[in-house]
């Protein structure tokens, strides 16, 4: 897994929740953390942030058309030197707000030989889906993603093939075993 | 809430509103930012803004409400201005003057390292609820945020809290009242 | 009542300011209007600088969410397609 610079980038809304769709309680973890990623991005800067992407860029190109329908984009992400700095209450704590009506757990996997976890929960309001929310974690990782708004599903799913990352039908057998993850529900 | 509107003859003093409530708006920054000058600078920012705003506040009882909502908000708003969660280096720092003496000072500096380790917003929480007294209802209504989160605060603050101290081999002693 | 309620109340009991803080509160507020007067003044001529700067400064704005942006959705990407490699691998 690749790892990623610490950014801590303010986000600017003055309530504590901002637009999330829920709450992350994640911020004790960032003093253990030795990288972590901290982003907090609500429509109006998003639709901002749109106007400098490069449509000739392909990643920004994508990037461009994703955020198009987007109320917000929230991310914390977390990696630790050494395993058992976070805990499953932690996660917990988070998955307990999914588990309210309009979220639907959409896929789960879980390696138990590498200890990773991975959810994608959807959430929809009236036949649309208003958000997703990502949920991955590892013995030394933990990554949570609020997407707010219509999102395209069939767009987040294609994002294999950019930002370096190989296409799905493109990437090799990477050495994970097969079979150990769980089927997706 | 309901707001009285105050007799003309108990106008608002404000240097009377600084003095009465000088302790709670300077204890809520104190709690939250665990930074003496730094809590001391935010509430005078505080009541800088109540002077600025006196003319909209229409009782005292108001004022107190007015003035806790925005102690919390600025305390807040600091503690993200600085990046940084409070240290808890409370050995280093002098410690104010309490109004009265601690009945365990060992357990007390260690609850409010603790304290001072939770996240923004459960930290905010108990600050309100065991500094102020408030219930979840005034919490919510003055963190503008559900009942039931502030709740979930609580409760998670408070098992994390007892585990920790238990496991330290603090508490759990009876209170003889 | 519970210990921890208890020694709670006692560790965040209300603390107090510096003994002259109110006094120092009230003489600040007492400069009132000339010293407000001033902060506007100097507000004023600061918001004239950066509206001339304005144009590079809203530039960098914009850089500094765009990289935000491509950040949030590179970490997105990393771990959905994580997610597809496990389901096609437990999927075969």
């Amino acid at each position: 897994m690749n790892l990623l610079r610490g950014l801590a980038v303010a986000g600017c809304c003055a309530a504590l929740l901002c637009a999330q769709q829920f709450t992350f309680n994640l911020d004790h973890l960032a003093a253990k953390a030795s990288d972590s990623v901290d982003i907090s991005l609500n429509g109006p800067t998003l639709q901002f942030a749109a106007k400098f992407l490069d449509s000739k860029d392909p990643d920004q190109a994508k990037v461009k058309q994703l955020i198009a329908g987007l109320e917000g984009i929230y991310v914390k992400n977390f990696e630790f030197k050494s395993r058992g700095e976070w805990s499953q209450a932690d996660l917990d704590s988070v998955r307990q707000q999914l588990r309210a009506p309009e979220w639907s757990r959409i896929v789960g996997i879980r390696s138990a030989g590498d200890g990773e976890t991975a959810e994608i929960y959807v959430r929809n309001q009236g036949g649309k889906v208003t958000g997703v929310a990502i949920l991955a974690a590892e013995p030394t990782e933990l990554t949570v993603v609020n997407i707010v708004g219509a999102v395209d599903l069939d767009s987040l799913a294609a994002l294999g093939g950019h930002f370096g990352i190989p296409e799905l039908s493109e990437q090799k057998d990477s050495g994970k075993q097969k079979g150990t993850g769980k089927r997706a529900k | 809430m309901t707001v009285l509107e105050a007799p003309p003859e108990t106008a608002l003093d404000f240097a009377g509103l600084v003095r009465e409530h000088q302790s709670m708006v300077f204890s809520v920054c104190w709690h939250f930012l665990h930074d003496r000058d730094l809590a001391e600078e935010t509430a005078q920012e505080v009541f800088l803004s109540l002077h600025r705003n006196l003319a909209s506040i229409q009782s005292a009882a108001h004022a107190a409400h007015w003035l806790r909502k925005v102690a919390v908000q600025r305390a807040i708003d600091e503690g993200r201005r600085r990046r940084r969660r409070p240290q808890v280096a409370l050995a280093d720092v002098a410690e104010p003057v309490a109004l009265t003496p601690a009945r365990d000072p060992m357990l007390a500096e260690t609850l409010r390292r603790l304290v001072a380790t939770l996240a923004e917003a459960p930290r905010m929480v108990m600050i309100l609820r065991y500094q102020e007294d408030l219930d979840a209802t005034e919490i919510a209504e003055t963190l503008d945020m559900p009942v039931a989160t502030v709740k979930s605060h609580l409760q998670r603050s408070l098992a994390l809290l007892r585990e920790k101290v238990t496991r330290r081999g603090l508490g759990g002693k009876k209170w003889i009242g | 009542m519970d210990w921890l309620d208890q020694e709670l109340k006692l560790a965040l009991e209300r603390k107090e300011p510096s003994p002259d803080f109110a006094a120092r509160v009230i003489r600040r507020a007492a400069r009132g209007p000339s010293h407000h007067m001033q902060r506007w003044l100097a507000a004023a001529a600061a918001v004239i600088v950066m509206t001339s700067a304005g144009l590079g400064y809203r530039h960098h704005q914009g850089e500094v969410a765009k990289d935000q942006v491509m950040l949030a959705f590179k970490i997105t990407a990393v771990k959905v397609n994580h997610i597809q490699t496990h389901v096609k691998g437990a999927v075969r």
